[in-house]
C-alpha cells in the first residue's frame, strides 16, 4: 500500500474510533436523511396536488355553458408551476416566488411583479432544504472532523516521527485530503438518491450529474480550506477558531453582505412607481370596450373599407370582438415591455449578486444547484413567460369567437331582455381555444450553460486552494 | 571490526526563527558507537538530530550521513536513521501492533506478526498489552514500542531524543542493555539526553553541549565507562573548561 493510502486508511481508522466523530457525523446524517425525505415527500405533494389542481382548472374553464365571450375573458384561468424534478433537492427560489398565476384578460397578475426583494435573496433560507444542509453545514461538518488532521500530528508531536520514515509533507497532505475527500463523496450519496428520483421524473442526466459535480467541488473546496488552515496553525485551537471564521464569513456574512449591496446598489423600481407610470400610458392606448373611442376611429375606417360596409352594423364581422383583439394586443405589447423590463432588472440584480461567488464559494454553489435544478430566477421569468403566452393566446381566442361568432346587433342588445341576452351567448365549444398549459424548463444543456460561470467560481476556488496546500505542505517541518 | 564514520557534523550551525541555535560543533560517530549528546534545555541538543534528518538546513558547516552531505540527499538519510522523538510519539487511538506497522508501512517496510512480537519481546513489552490501544499505556511503555519500531526499521543508524525521559529505574536499565545490544550488532547510535548517569552509563562517548556549543567531550576508557562524577561536574559549569578533550 503507498504511503498516502496507509495515512488515508489511518485517518478512517482514526474517525471511527472516534465516539465525538461519529456522533457529529450520525446526528448529520439524521438531520440530512430526514430533511431529503420531508422536502422528498412535500415536493412530491405538491407536484400532485399541482398538476391536480391544472387539470381541474382546464376542466372548469372548458366545461363552461355557453356564455358572452368577453365573460369567458374576464372569468379567467388559473395555470400552476409543476416543481422540477431535482427540486426536491433545491427548491431554490419556488418557495417565495409562488407558482400560481390567475390568467384574464387585459391584465399580467401580480405574479410579474412580485417583490422586490426576492429577486436577490438567496432562496429558501427561511426553512431547511438539503440543499442547504450542504451549503451550509456539510462545510462545519468538515471543519469538525479535518481541521486536526495535519495539526494534531504537530501538537502530538508524530509530526517528526512520520516525517523521519522518509515521508514528504505533500504526501502526508495528500492522504489526508483522501481521506476527506472519500468521506464527502459519501456524504454526497443522498444527492445521488435525489438525482436517481429526479431522473425517474423525467429530469436529464446531465442536469443531475452536474449537480452532483457542483456539489463534490464545492465540499472539496472546504476539505482543502481546512486541510490548508490545519496545516498551517501551530494548534488545534487556532484552527478551529480560524475555521469558524472562515464558516461565518463564507457561508453566512458575505452571502448576506451581496444581497445586501446589491439591492443598495442596484435597487429595482417600486411596484407602486411601476404600476402609476405603467397605467398612465395604458390610459393612453384606449378603451377596447368603446367602439366610440376616438383612438379606434383608424381600425373602423379600414374595417368598412374591407367590408364595403357602411356602418358597423353592416359589417359581417363583430367590431366590438375585432376592437377587442386589437385592444388586447396593444395593451399585453406594452405590458410586455414593463414585464421585460422589470425582469431584465431583476436579472441584473441577480447576476450582480452571483458575481460574487467570486467571493464565497457559498454563493457560487448555492446559484449553480438552484440554476442546475431549475429553481432559479430565469425559471421563474421562463414560467411566466409561458404563461403570459397561454393568456394571449386564449384572451385572443375568445375575441375572435368574438368578432367571429357573435353579430354586433345581438351584442349590443344582449342586455334588452332575457331573450336578447340567451343570443348574445355562443356556443360553448369556443372554450377549446384553451391550450393545456404544461411549464417547461430550459433544457439539460442550457441549464448547464447557464450554471457556468458559478463552475467557473468553484473552479478558481479549488485550483487556488490546491496550489496553496501544495505549497503548505511542501514547507511542513516537524 | 572495521569502523567507518556514520555520522558526522563538521563546524555545524543551524538558526532557528533567525536565532543562532548550534554555533559550528563538529563531532563524528562511527558504526558500532554509542554517542550521547547532553546539555540542558536549549543547548541544541534535537536541533542537532533535526539536522541530521534534513529538517533544519546547515547555515555553515555540514551535516554527513553515511558520508553523503544531507542537504544534498535528504531522503537518503532518512531511509538510513531510525529516529525516535521525544516523548515516543504514537498514536493514542492505535495498539502496539497498528503502531508498529503503521509507522513501518509508511517507511515502505512491512513485518510480518511473528517479527512484530519478536521486537516488542525484545523491548520486555508485557504481552498482554500489546493489543490495548496506547491511550491506556504508560510512557515507559510507550517508549518500549517507540524502540521496538527502531529495531524493526533495522537501520544502521539511531537517533534517539530523550529516550529514557519518563521511564522507571527498571525500565532505564533495560534499555541502557538495549542499546549496548544494538550497538554490539553494528548500530551507531547517536542519543542526546540531560540525563548524566544515563549517559555515562550507555555512551563511548558524551558530548558536552552548551548555547549550541560543543564545550567538552568524553570518551569512555577501553575496560569501562565514563565516570559520571567528571562528567557530572562539567555539566553543572564547574570544570567546564579543564574536562576539554579528554
Amino acid at each position: 500500500m503507498s504511503a498516502t493510502l496507509t495515512i488515508t486508511t489511518d485517518e478512517w481508522r482514526y474517525w471511527l474510533r472516534s465516539k465525538l466523530a461519529l456522533a457529529v457525523v450520525a446526528l448529520f446524517v439524521v438531520i440530512l436523511v430526514g430533511v431529503s425525505a420531508l422536502t422528498n415527500l412535500r415536493i412530491e405533494a405538491e407536484a400532485h396536488e399541482r398538476e391536480h389542481h391544472q387539470e381541474v382548472s382546464e376542466e372548469t374553464f372548458l366545461d363552461q355553458p355557453d356564455r358572452h365571450p368577453h365573460r369567458m375573458v374576464h372569468y379567467g384561468h388559473y395555470v400552476f408551476r409543476a416543481p422540477m424534478p431535482l427540486a426536491i433537492f433545491d427548491p431554490g427560489l419556488d418557495a417565495i416566488t409562488g407558482q400560481t398565476l390567475f390568467l384574464e384578460g387585459h391584465r399580467q397578475n401580480s405574479a410579474t411583479f412580485s417583490a422586490s426583494a426576492s429577486s436577490a435573496d438567496l432562496g429558501g433560507l427561511s426553512w431547511l432544504t438539503p440543499a442547504l444542509m450542504y451549503q451550509l453545514f456539510a462545510p462545519l461538518l468538515v471543519i469538525l472532523l479535518g481541521h486536526g488532521a495535519i495539526v494534531r500530528e504537530r501538537e502530538a508531536g508524530t509530526l517528526p516521527a512520520l516525517l523521519a520514515q522518509g515521508l514528504t509533507g505533500r504526501r502526508l497532505v495528500a492522504g489526508k485530503l483522501l481521506a476527506l475527500a472519500l468521506f464527502v463523496t459519501l456524504l454526497l450519496v443522498p444527492v445521488l438518491i435525489s438525482g436517481v428520483i429526479a431522473l425517474s421524473a423525467g429530469e436529464r442526466v446531465l442536469a443531475a450529474a452536474s449537480l452532483l459535480g457542483v456539489y463534490l467541488v464545492y465540499l472539496l473546496i472546504w476539505v482543502a480550506l481546512t486541510l490548508l488552515v490545519s496545516t498551517l496553525a501551530e494548534n488545534r485551537a487556532t484552527a478551529i477558531a480560524v475555521l469558524a471564521a472562515a464558516w461565518l464569513a463564507l457561508t453566512l456574512v458575505l452571502p448576506a453582505a451581496a444581497v445586501n449591496t446589491t439591492t443598495q446598489t442596484a435597487p429595482l423600481a417600486g411596484k407602486i412607481e411601476t404600476e402609476l407610470t405603467m397605467l398612465t400610458e395604458i390610459r393612453d392606448l384606449g378603451d377596447g370596450h368603446d367602439v366610440d373611442d376616438s383612438v379606434y376611429n383608424d381600425v373602423q375606417a379600414s374595417l368598412l373599407a374591407e367590408y364595403g360596409a357602411a356602418s358597423i352594423e353592416e359589417l359581417d364581422i363583430n367590431i366590438r370582438g375585432v376592437l377587442a383583439q386589437k385592444a388586447e394586443a396593444d395593451l399585453t405589447e406594452t405590458l410586455n415591455v414593463y414585464a421585460d423590463r422589470r425582469m431584465a432588472a431583476e436579472m441584473r440584480q441577480s447576476d450582480r449578486v452571483s458575481a460574487h461567488g467570486w467571493l464565497t464559494p457559498t454563493l457560487a454553489v448555492a446559484v449553480a444547484s438552484r440554476t442546475l435544478a431549475g429553481t432559479d430566477l430565469f425559471h421563474y421569468h421562463r414560467f411566466l413567460r409561458q404563461a403570459e403566452a397561454l393568456r394571449i393566446n386564449f384572451v385572443q381566442g375568445l375575441n375572435r369567437a368574438h368578432a367571429e361568432a357573435l353579430s354586433y346587433t345581438d351584442d349590443i342588445n344582449r342586455n334588452r331582455d332575457e331573450a336578447s341576452w340567451e343570443r348574445a351567448r355562443i356556443d360553448a365549444s369556443n372554450w377549446q381555444v384553451l391550450d393545456s398549459f404544461q411549464y417547461e424548463s430550459a433544457s439539460a444543456s442550457d441549464r448547464v450553460a447557464g450554471a457556468q460561470w458559478s463552475i467557473a467560481m468553484l473552479a478558481a476556488w479549488i485550483a487556488v486552494l490546491t496550489l496553496l496546500l501544495a505549497w503548505a505542505g511542501g514547507r511542513l517541518k516537524p | 571490526m572495521t569502523t567507518t564514520v556514520k555520522l558526522e557534523a563538521d563546524a555545524l550551525q543551524v538558526y532557528r526563527s533567525d536565532k543562532e541555535v548550534l554555533s559550528g560543533i563538529s563531532f563524528s560517530l562511527s558504526s558500532s558507537e554509542v554517542y550521547a549528546l547532553l546539555g540542558g534545555n536549549g543547548a541544541g541538543k534535537s536541533t542537532t538530530l533535526l539536522s541530521f534528518l534534513g529538517f533544519l538546513p546547515a547555515a555553515g558547516g555540514r551535516v554527513l550521513v553515511n558520508g553523503k552531505d544531507v542537504s544534498a540527499d535528504h531522503k537518503a538519510a532518512r531511509a538510513a536513521i531510525a529516529y525516535l522523538p521525544e516523548a515516543a510519539s504514537l498514536y493514542e487511538h492505535l495498539n502496539a501492533f497498528e503502531n508498529l506497522r503503521y509507522f513501518l508501512q509508511l517507511a515502505g517496510r512491512s513485518e510480518d506478526s511473528p517479527a512484530l512480537e519478536a521486537a516488542l519481546d525484545r523491548v520486555s513489552l508485557a504481552p498482554a498489552s500489546r493489543a490495548r490501544r496506547l491511550k491506556d499505556y504508560s510512557k515507559g511503555m510507550r517508549q518500549k514500542v517507540a524502540i521496538a519500531l527502531a529495531i524493526l526499521r533495522d537501520t544502521d543508524i539511531l537517533l534517539l531524543d530523550e529516550p529514557t525521559s519518563g521511564l522507571d529505574p527498571s525500565a532505564i536499565d533495560e534499555f541502557h542493555d538495549l542499546i549496548r545490544d544494538l550497538a554490539d550488532t553494528g548500530k551507531t547510535i547517536l542519543m542526546v539526553t540531560h540525563d548524566v548517569y544515563g549517559a555515562c552509563q550507555v555512551a563511548d562517548r558524551i558530548g558536552l553541549l552548551r548555547g549550541g556549543k560543543l564545550v567538552g567531550e568524553f570518551s569512555a576508557p577501553t575496560d569501562g565507562r565514563i565516570e559520571t562524577e567528571t562528567v557530572h561536574r562539567a555539566f553543572s559549569g564547574r570544570t567546564v573548561d579543564t574536562q576539554l578533550a579528554v
